[in-house]
Order: C-alpha cells, then structure tokens, then sequence
C-alpha cells in the first residue's frame, strides 16, 4: 500500500540519498530532484573525510549504488523545483523540466552553500593568486587542477572564514572547518613535508570522537603551529608572496608571516537557490538563514508545516555522520507521519 | 486717540508681568552663567565677534533667515515653513507694530512691558483716521497670519504627513502645557480685541468679530474676564518656557551669535553645549532622517530624544543614544536649527571615560627626514582600504596610468588616521596616534598627502596640522587627472548611481568631483535621497553598539534608495560603504577607483613612452 506513496526529497546530496533509501526500504516510492547534473552533492567535491581520511568518492559510491539499484527510487537531476503546492493531504511539485508529480510528504535536503571567500575581501581571494578556499584545495588533492604555486615553503589556514563573523552577517559556528582545517593541514605537510604550516584560529572546536587525536597527530607528528589569533589582513609583496597580518592573542602581539599560500576554511550558509522553494513552503528561518525545527530535541526532523520533514545541513551546519543520521530519522518521522502514528 | 484707563494700569496685567519678569530674569541669568562657563579663549572670540562688523551682519541676516522666516525650513517643506514662519514672523511683527503704537500714541508709556501687548484695552482709537486704519489693517493682518499658523499646528498634531513628516516627537507633559497654552494665545487676543472692538475700535477682522458677537452678548461683563485669560494663557506660556521645547524660540538667536563667533562644544552638557541642548525645538525632523528608525522600536535613537535625555539630565539614556548613534552627520545637516547632536554625542563619549593604560610602543615610524619634493604624492590607504585591496591596487594602476610620482606610505603597514579613536571618545588615544603619523608624513617630504578613505581624510583636514601639504580624496585626485588629461578613461555605458560616503559628503562636503567622474564612465543615475540627504551604508565605525540586525537593516534600505532608479552597478568612494554594501547587495557594488581603473584606456601611457 505505501508504494504508491511518493516522497519527494529536494536535493541529492548525502541525506537526500541516505533517506531515499530508507524511504524505499519502507515501502515508499522516493522522489530526488536534484539542480546539479551529478548527485552526491559537496561530497563530489571532497578528497577525503574527517576523522579517519576515508576516501569521499568510496563513501559516495556506496551511497549512490544503493539508490541507482533501487526500481522504486527515482531520481532526477539538472532539475530544481519550480512550483510547489500544498493540496490537502499532498503536494503538487511542479519540476524545471515540466515533469509534475504528487507526493505525499516533502523532504527538505538542501543542504548548504559553502561562504563565497571574496566577500571578505581583506582575506584577498579573487584578487591575489594565491589565496584559494578550503575547497579549492580539496579539489586540488583529488587531482583536479593545480594549485597556484609549485613548492610553497609556508602555508597557512586561515579558520572561521565567514563563520563566527557578524560583519560577514554570519554569527553561527560551521562546525566542522575546525577539523577540516587540521585534516588539510595534515595532508598538504605530507605532500610538502618542509614547508612551515600554520593554522590561525579563534578557538578549535575539536568536538568529535578521534578529533583531538588528530589535533595533536598535527602538532606533534607534523609540527603544524597553531596560533591563536584572527588574521586581519592579506597583502602581496613585490615577488608576488603573501605577507599575512594577524594577532598572536597568547602572545599578545601582532604578527606578521611571509607565506607562499593561505587556504581560507570557508564556512556554511544557507543554500542561496533555495530561497524559492523555502519562500514557496512559508518555512521559517532563523537568523542564520537554516531552517528551523519544530522540536530540535525529540523531532528535529519535523517542521512546523504538515508533510514537511527537513534532514541535514539545512538545519544548520552538520559533520557527515550527523547528516546520515537525520536522514535516517528523517524516513522514520516520515514512515511514522504517513501511517498516521503518533509519537 | 484717548486713553481709556487714566492709571495706565488694570490688575489683568499682573499675570502676564509675572511670567515676562520670570523669563526674563531666566534668559539672562541663562546667558550669564553660559559666558562664565565659556573658555577666557571663547569668550574673548564671542566679545570680538560682537564687534565686528562683518559677523553683526552675519547674525542679522542669520537671525532673520532662520528664527524669523525658517528658510531652512521652507526648503524643506512649503507648508512646514509657512507654519512655522506665520507664528514667528507674525507674532514678531505684532510686538514691532504693538511697541510702534505705543511710540506714537503714548510716547509716556513707554517701558512699560505690558502696554503694547494690552494696547487695544487700554487705547481708544478710531479707524476713520488714515494712521488708525492703518495700523488696525496692520495688526489684523498680522494675527491672522499666526492663527493661520496655530490652525496649521493643531492640524498637524492628528496628521503630521500635511507637513512632510511621516514621524513626529511624542510630546512631554511641560511640552504639551506650553503648546495648549500657545495655541490658547492668540484665539484668546482675537476675542479680546473683538470684544473691545466695539469701544477702541478695530480693523478687518475684529470688527465684523464684534458687530457678530455683538448681536448675541449684549453686555459687557465677558470683556474683562477675555482679558485676564488673554493674559494668563501668556503668563502659563512664559511660565512654561524654561520647561518646555518652546525655549528654542529664544535660545536660538543666541545660538546663531555663539556659532557665528566660532566657539566650539568642549563639554557634553555645560556652556554652550548648553545652548546647543535649549535650542533643540523637539521638531522631530531628525527622526525621518535617522538611518536606525527603520522600525518604529528605534525611534528613541534619533537625535531629538539625545537632546531630551540630555536637557533631563538622564546619564543611562543619554549615553544609550550617544553611543548608538552610526554619526552619520544627516540629522545635523537637516537640523533647521543647526544643533550639532553628533559632536555632543562624541563629547559625550569622551567625559568620565575610564580606559586602560595604554602602552603606544608598537607605533613606529621612520625617522629618515628625505628631501622636500613639492609633485611627489604621498598615498595613505588606510586600515580600512589596506581590508579592500581591489581599491589600493586600483589606485597603484591609476597612479600608474598617470604617471605620478608617488610613494605608498603604508603599504608595509602603517598606524590609524585615529578617526576611529575620536568618534568613540579617546581623544587622548587618539591625539598619540595623531602625532606619529604627522612625523611619518612630514618626514616623507611629499607636497600631496592622497586618501582612498573619506574616513581618514575627514580627519586629516580636521585634526591634523600638516603645513603646506595638500590633502587630497582620490575622487577629487581622479577628476582632477581626468579633468587635466593625464589618463583617459572610456564610457561602458552602464547605468551607475553613486552613493555619497557620510563623511565625505555631509563630512567633508565633496559632492561633485565624484560625479563628474561617474559620468565619463557611465551614466550617472542619482538615489532617491542623495548629496547631503545621503542614507548611512549601516556600516559606520561611529556607532558603539548598534547591533548586527540594526546595522542590517540600515544597509537594506540604504541599498533600496540607491536602486530606486534600477542602477546596473552601484559606485562608493568609501572602503567601508564598499563593504558593508557588499554583504547585501544584488548589484555589483564598487569602489570609484577600482571603476575608473577597470575603464582606463592606455592612451596616455604610450604618450608617455
């Protein structure tokens, strides 16, 4: 009886497709719709993953299979949501390339958007070549393109880069740049083990299981220097190398670093080409611009809105694991809401 | 001519009396404690101003133009200036005309303050005269001009939006006493003239008065008892005044006076900051023009409640305001007045600050003395354009194209203009940094002293002392490179709208040199408020405390009334506008340099070569 229920699930990044399979392992008939032509969403992009270094392509390639061989999940890509209407009990979704479908709950995996660097423009991304993004440097380590200097001798990894910045109109914690950052840090002293490489941070939020292991994996096994301290600003010199300015606050004094290249930790926002489809669905907002949760605590995967279920980044920025959990609960919230059954 | 009363005198006066000797002897003891608070160094300015001829006329014309006409206030709204004119004119002519009378009919009651005002009870006079007539014809007119005023006052207290103004101040208890009490006035002189018509005679408009009221009240016993109300609604008026936002009537004038003679504020709330505080009239113009009242909750921000809190004394408030304040300079320049509530509101700041020591070692400047050089420029970014390299680089490429002979003053760092340290009240902070950064551009031997941040270069105009050094925005360098063909730059086409940075329009009063160079890359659109009406970007260090969604808010309807005519790029010339736009905008959003530098045309470099 519930195959003929649909679910349509908006985005296919890793909590869409770790619910569409939970979802078809219910008994429903999952619904991805996807903007980008690959699912997958920022782990496309992503070389290896925190704590333990696992290969991002592997994790996505078990996430994927078990979707690509499932008959009653359907997925459709290079599409986004154009029109969204709430009909009693269901919903009529209109899709960019015309296709319309009836679905029977909705659920919200959008995600996020990582900061776009150059809005701070003291950290000079865009303007000098050699500053690149958290992102830009992971891309570079799954072998595409090339980093924009052959044999940098000093690094740094500038943390909270539109994170924790209220003038950048970000006041949240990304959350994982933190260990990001260390893991980064790790793998580029590894690539290039006589280059110096430091890391400006505000604090580290090294939260997780295994994180403080790989904290101190960096300072003492790779000799990475942390310094606590933001950096203020980015200049060139005339051969072209980056003179960083920032505050030493343990040290209480302002320093200043020659470096070769600077990996900005961009943090997570709210997914810009979503707004239509939040604006469409009256879902509400906190400051930060993630959805909010009806009940963070016992039903965070619900909204206030009936048939509406949200899972992953979108509700404010998560760590892999957290994301495939809440897709998990997602199917189940989800399961519990079309069988008409109460918490 | 006769008149009526032999004694010259009848007991009604005696309220009127009360409160003209009480305000009298207030304004005067006022102005005697404010000259003995002046500085010797003030007072000595304000005795020579009062002598010199050319700053006499200078308080005339100014007196005239904004206590008696409201010039300013014309400008701004027809019906506003004609309310506020018709009062002040209107009942500045009837005390001349009033005084007049009393001169040229009974020369032997002269001085005493109540005759003119009572003029009508106590003198008979006949209109068939051609003097008689005339003055009837005078006074009449003059009366009805301010009761046309008064009707425009009252109609004003239900709806503000006939005079232009969306928000008005919410009045106070010793604010709405005096104002019933002024409104009471002059319907109260025009009852009594009327009543008396029938006895002393009267011209066009208390006359037709008397013969309708005639027909009705036969007797004559409501004469008197008009009278006496007449005369306590104005003994309650002057009464009121010293409590009461109608104290700007007279403290104005002497406001134009003290500022004329170019005394400054040296103190929050004494001397003549105190005149500052009294001439505010609570008009709550200023509101409309607060940046932060963008929702009704910040209304209390606006300058007019400064002012309050600041006359009551109310330290907590008072400093509330004072520190929120973004210092954008728009409600001084659209003060009809002319209250400078900003620099009250740095003063503010400045008084019993207790701040850490400081230590002032890491300022280190070069001690290398190089040679005079009258071409070389010397380029000062600043902190806030070393933040936004696109425009220092921009500038390099300009300076380039030029040809120019420059050197970068701080481009290995360099020490704050200090501006900054002013607005939020340390001045002494400041005065250090100040002092380095004279010796660094002495040393430098330079002949122009360029900025890129209107910041800085309000501050290097204002506090520092760099003799025989031209201080230079680069809006106005860039036009003056244009204007001398030193490069040459080629029209996009694209539609542009150019946002005027606070502190260099209002602060600095560079409005044109920016436009006329907008206009050789693109074509230049204008912002629904533009010039000295310019919104805040919401992103001003002036402000202490004003929070994030404030701020946001601020930056969301200043980028509204940039777009209003559909601009394709949005041009500052401000580092700090550039990016607080930044964060919000849809449209680009650039620096004027960095849109020069991307329409340059290398015309004049070959030349060179």
């Amino acid at each position: 009886m519930n195959r003929k229920k649909n679910i349509l699930i908006a985005g296919a990044g890793p909590a869409g497709l770790e619910a569409a399979y939970r979802l078809s392992m219910m008994g429903f008939s999952p619904i991805l719709v996807e903007k980008e032509e690959m699912p997958g969403g920022h782990l496309n992009k992503w070389d290896r993953l925190f704590p333990e270094r696992e290969a991002a392509d592997e994790i996505l390639e078990r996430l994927l299979s078990r979707v690509k061989n499932d008959v009653n999940i359907k997925i459709f890509t290079s599409s986004y949501i154009e029109q969204i209407n709430e009909l009693n009990d269901s919903y009529n979704v209109i899709l960019s390339t015309g296709v319309t479908i009836i679905a029977e709950a909705v659920l919200i995996t959008t995600g996020f958007d990582l900061f776009n660097a150059s809005r701070k423009e003291e950290y000079g991304y865009g303007i000098y070549e050699r500053v690149i993004t958290n992102a830009d440097l992971e891309s570079w380590f799954k072998g595409n393109g090339k980093i924009p200097v052959e044999n940098p001798q000093s690094i740094g990894f500038v943390h909270c880069v539109g994170s924790r910045d209220e003038k950048a109109g970000n006041r949240h914690c990304s959350k994982v740049c933190c260990v990001t950052a260390v893991k980064q840090a790790i793998e580029i002293k590894e690539i290039f083990p006589h280059a110096t490489v430091y890391c400006f941070y505000m604090d580290l939020r090294m939260f997780g299981r295994h994180y403080e292991d790989m904290y101190l994996e960096a300072q003492q096994k790779h000799g990475i220097r942390f310094i606590r301290g933001r950096v203020s600003e980015v200049s060139e010199n005339k051969e072209g190398r980056l003179v960083v300015k920032a505050e030493d606050t343990l040290a209480g004094k302002p320093v200043k670093a020659t470096m070769d290249l600077l990996v900005l930790m961009a943090g997570m926002t709210r997914p810009a080409s979503s707004a239509s489809l939040y604006e469409q669905l009256d879902l509400s907002m906190d400051e930060d611009g993630f959805l909010r949760q009806s009940d963070a605590i016992l039903n965070g995967q619900s909204n206030h809105r009936k048939g509406i279920f949200v899972a992953g980044a979108c509700t404010g920025p998560k760590t892999l694991p957290d994301t495939i959990h809440e897709a998990d609960s997602a199917a189940m919230a989800i399961y519990e809401y079309l069988n008409r059954m109460t918490v | 001519m006769k008149e009526r009363i032999i004694i010259g005198f009848d007991s009604f006066v005696i309220p009127f009396m009360v409160g003209m000797i009480f305000i009298l002897a207030y304004c005067i003891i006022g102005l005697v404690r404010i000259i003995c608070r002046l500085e010797p160094s003030d007072r000595k300015r304000l005795f020579i101003s009062l002598v010199t001829p050319k700053t006499i006329l200078k308080n005339i014309r100014d007196i005239i133009c904004d206590c008696l006409l409201h010039v300013k206030i014309f400008r701004r709204n027809l019906m506003l200036g004609y309310m506020h004119a018709s009062i002040a004119f209107g009942w500045f002519m009837l005390i001349v005309i009033g005084h007049i009378e009393v001169w040229l009919y009974t020369p032997h009651r002269q001085g005493l303050l109540y005759y003119p005002v009572f003029f009508r009870y106590f003198v008979k006079e006949t209109n068939h005269t051609l003097k008689g007539a005339f003055f009837f014809f005078l006074m009449d007119l003059f009366l009805l001009m301010v009761l046309s005023g008064i009707g425009i006052a009252m109609f004003k207290r239900i709806r503000s939006s006939i005079v232009g103004m969306r928000r008005t101040t919410r009045a106070s208890l010793t604010d709405t006493i005096a104002m019933y009490a002024l409104w009471a006035i002059f319907p109260l002189r025009l009852l009594a003239e009327s009543f008396t018509a029938g006895i002393s005679g009267g011209g066009f408009l208390t006359k037709p008065m008397y013969w309708l009221f005639h027909n009705f009240l036969s007797k004559d016993y409501h004469i008197l008892p008009t009278w006496w109300a007449y005369s306590i609604a104005l003994g309650i008026f002057f009464f009121m005044l010293p409590f009461s936002r109608y104290m700007h009537i007279p403290t104005e004038a002497v406001l134009i006076v003290f500022r004329n003679a170019g005394i400054k504020i040296r103190h929050p709330r004494k001397g003549y900051s105190e005149l500052q505080i009294y001439s505010c009239s609570s008009c709550g113009i200023c509101i409309d023009a607060c940046p932060m009242v963008t929702h009704k909750k910040n209304i209390k921000y606006s300058s007019v409640y400064f002012m309050r809190f600041l006359r009551r004394k109310n330290r907590k408030k008072t400093r509330e305001i004072a520190d929120k304040c973004l210092m954008c300079g728009k409600c001084v320049a659209i003060c009809p007045v002319g209250v400078d509530s900003c620099e009250l509101k740095r003063k503010f700041r400045n008084a019993d600050k207790a701040l850490p020591a400081r230590n002032y070692d890491l300022l280190e400047v070069s001690e290398e003395k190089k040679p005079a050089e009258k071409d070389k420029i010397l380029y000062y970014a600043g902190c806030m354009t070393q933040l936004t390299p696109s425009i220092y680089k921009s500038m390099e490429k300009i300076l380039g194209a030029a040809g120019a002979d420059y050197e970068f003053l701080d481009r290995e760092g360099g020490i704050c203009c200090g501006r900054p340290l002013l607005l939020s009240g340390n001045e002494e902070a400041a005065a250090e940094l100040i002092r380095k950064n004279t010796e660094a551009i002495m040393n430098s031997g330079a002949g122009t002293l360029l900025l890129s941040c209107p910041i800085c270069y309000k501050v290097f105009r204002e506090n520092y002392d760099l003799k025989g050094i031209r201080i230079m925005h680069h809006t106005v360098y860039i036009d003056n490179l244009i204007k001398e063909g030193k490069i040459s730059v080629k029209n996009s086409g694209k539609n542009l709208v150019y946002h005027d940075p606070c502190e260099l329009g209002r602060g600095s009063g560079i409005y044109d040199e920016p436009r006329n160079t907008i206009s050789m890359i693109g074509n230049l659109k204008e912002a629904a408020e533009n010039r000295k009406s310019s919104i805040c970007c919401g992103g001003s260090l002036g402000s202490l405390t004003l929070s994030s969604e404030d701020r946001a808010a601020v930056t969301k309807h200043s980028l509204k009334n940039l777009t209003y005519m559909n601009p394709e790029e949005i041009i500052t010339a401000c580092p700090l506008c550039l990016k607080t736009f930044g964060t919000y905008s849809e449209i680009p959003v650039k620096d004027i340099a960095t849109a020069v530098a991307g329409n340059i045309t290398c015309k004049n470099k070959k030349d060179k070569e």
